[in-house]
């Protein structure tokens, strides 16, 4: 089932949680609502399902306007960040609760909610924990019996708020894998919000970034990735070195680095900030072109596969932070205080507009 | 140098001496609270108890099954059995509207709520007094209707409500709030209606708390005194409740009766006292259990 969201705009109050916000989501996608707190993604999410009623503009189901029907008619199953398992009742009951719920005629015999709730156990690996209760369990039991919970009555729209955010690291990546081929196997329309760009980026087939209630940029996690549309999406997706120059006519001057960018043809002379991403900062011992920045190791960090490395410009003294896997770091024979050769790649420029990170 | 490695003996020593008070004061501090309890209320219910039986238990058993006595005995469970369930009914509908909704005038309905524990009992029944009395503002609508309510039954029924009003609410509120409304929006998101919503998630999880409540209002209920005094009248045989029948027992110098009829009242006041013990102990395991 589809989901158009058409110009919905809310307000707690004084505060503008969503502005006017259109998005698509097709039939059987996984999309990502990802952004930082306050970003509105939740608000979106509760609109969808029906739990908040948005000030103005629609949403509409696979074509049929849904913005007023009550939340309990809309089909959707909601996977919230604390569980909110029935704490009073077992894990069988927790996830029979849809279907012994359902008005007389379209209920299911107690044989058939039975033979469900065990298929679901199966489904997420829990066969043994029918008779439990949601205390017994770990936090990323709990979550699965949640999801089992909602997938109980074959929802057409799968929602999730921040459902692992609760989770050890590890945890959370186990369940976001397995998520993820949940829904290969499955196919429902779902729609994740989170605040974890590498989950977004590993799970979702769309990836709509938000803040303070807009859509910022909405592809597939390549798109935003690569091609981020503006600085808070590169910003957001990841950790950033800034470079600063000027930009004329198409023409970028990024200190003594210049570049081609069509883009940019009409733009008269401004400020213009290179973003680029620290695993594209190439290192040398020795100068090989003149482009190449002088700069100092002030340290290193090897936490796990990656080293990280914080460098001084010797021009300017601004920071820049480069990262190389252990290996390469190793290769150079870099330390603490060497002298080293740095050249940007893949720079992405935008006008500078007082951009505040 | 290397530090030497302390025991666990030791640590465990060092632990108890800074983390709590010198053994001298903390048993200072017991032997205050003890003496205190003593003397405000083990002293008064071990007097009411002795005092009741002093003459015998076919005295007491008399005083207890003397008409007026009865009549008292019947209309404090009667006022009780009135009272207790509306404040039971309120106090959850009171509560869930405040803890899983907003809406305008909602710190006001919490202001209103508390208002009968800040007022005087008296002034409570003084309430109804004015409201329903003969030159009260239904007055001369009641009477020419020949509708009695001070002086009466439904007057001491009314002046009970007032006063037990907040009981079942001020437990649940908060207990409500903690809890949140996550697993009744899960409940609606899955299908159920309100109703459903209610009877097989809200209330099972409110349970413990639903029944302190009920406790504390039943022991307010049935001990009132204040306002029952002012709206009753004290007729005997028809408006007195137990602790008004106490009361007039007492002035006419009857302490053996007065006694023994207040000896119901202190023992309501120990089961109370070992319910609300039972319950508490649930409502602590309950919260304990959810990590």
């Amino acid at each position: 089932m589809s989901i158009e969201i058409d110009s919905v705009s809310k307000n707690f109050g004084p505060f503008p949680a969503l502005r006017d916000v259109s998005l698509t989501v097709p039939s059987g996608e996984l999309v990502a609502l990802l952004g930082p707190s306050g970003s509105g993604k939740t608000t979106l999410l509760r609109i969808i399902a029906g739990l908040e009623k948005p000030d103005s503009g629609n949403v509409i189901f696979n074509g049929e306007q849904t913005t007023t029907r009550h939340v309990r008619e809309r089909q959707v199953g909601f996977v919230f960040q604390h569980y909110a398992l029935f704490r009073h009742m077992t894990i069988f009951d927790n996830i029979a609760f849809g279907l012994q719920v359902k008005p007389r005629k379209g209920r299911p015999s107690k044989a058939a909610i039975h033979a469900r709730v065990h298929e679901l156990l199966q489904l997420v690996q829990l066969n043994n924990f029918a008779g439990r209760y949601p205390a017994q369990l770990s936090g990323g039991q709990r979550q699965r019996v949640a999801l089992a919970r909602a997938l109980a009555v074959e929802p057409q729209v799968l929602l999730l708020d921040e459902p692992f955010g609760a989770l050890d690291a590890q945890v959370r990546i186990e369940l976001r894998r397995w998520l993820r081929q949940l829904h290969d196997e499955i196919h429902v329309t779902s729609v994740l919000v989170t605040h974890d760009q590498e989950e977004a980026l590993e799970v979702a087939d769309q990836v709509i970034v938000m803040n303070e209630g807009r859509i910022e940029q909405g592809g597939t996690p390549e798109e935003v990735y690569d091609r981020p549309a503006n600085p808070f999406v590169y910003n957001f997706l990841g950790n950033v070195n800034l470079f600063r120059g000027r930009i004329e006519k198409g023409k970028a001057r990024i200190g003594t680095i210049s570049l081609d960018l069509p883009e940019y043809r009409g733009a008269s002379d401004s400020p213009a900030v290179a973003y680029v991403r620290p695993h594209d900062i190439e290192i040398g011992l020795s100068r090989q072109h003149p482009e190449e920045i002088e700069a100092l190791i002030r340290r290193i960090q090897e936490a796990g596969a990656v080293a990280h490395l914080e460098l001084e410009r010797r021009d300017t003294g601004e920071p820049i932070d480069a990262e190389l896997t252990r290996e390469r770091c190793r290769q150079l024979q870099l330390r603490e205080g060497n002298q080293v050769f740095v050249k940007p790649r893949n720079m992405r420029v935008f006008i500078d507009t007082d951009y505040e990170i | 140098m290397k530090p030497l490695p302390i025991t666990k003996k030791t640590a465990d020593n060092i632990k108890q001496r800074e983390l709590t008070e010198p053994a001298p004061i903390r048993w200072l501090l017991i032997a205050t609270v003890l003496v205190f309890l003593g003397f405000f209320l083990f002293l008064p219910l071990a007097a009411v108890f002795t005092q009741a039986l002093e003459k015998g238990t076919t005295v007491y058993l008399a005083a207890i099954l003397q008409p007026d006595a009865l009549a008292a005995i019947r209309l404090t469970l009667l006022t009780a059995t009135v009272s207790v369930p509306l404040n039971l009914v309120f106090g959850v509908s009171a509560a869930w509207a405040i803890a899983k909704f907003e809406f305008p005038g909602k710190s006001l309905l919490l202001t209103l709520i508390d208002l009968p524990f800040s007022v005087s009992p008296v002034i409570s029944g003084l309430i109804y007094v004015l409201l329903f009395g003969l030159q009260g503002w239904f007055g001369p609508w009641l009477a020419a209707h020949n509708h009695k309510i001070i002086f009466a039954v439904p007057g001491i029924v009314l002046a009970t409500v007032f006063v037990t009003f907040p009981f079942v609410a001020r437990e649940l509120i908060p207990l409500m709030q903690s809890q949140g409304k996550e697993e009744e929006e899960a409940a609606l998101v899955l299908g159920a209606s309100g109703l459903t919503t209610f009877f097989r998630v809200t209330l099972p999880n409110i349970k413990w708390g639903l029944l302190y409540g009920v406790i504390l209002c039943n022991a307010r209920a049935m001990g009132e005194f204040g306002a029952v005094s002012v709206v009753s009248g004290h007729i005997r045989g028809a408006t007195n409740t137990i602790p008004l029948q106490v009361e007039i027992l007492y002035n006419e110098y009857n302490y053996a009766a007065a006694f023994a009829v207040a000896s119901l009242l202190a023992l309501l006041a120990l089961v109370t006292l070992a319910v609300k013990s039972f319950v508490e102990w649930r409502l602590q395991e309950q919260s304990g259990d959810q990590v």
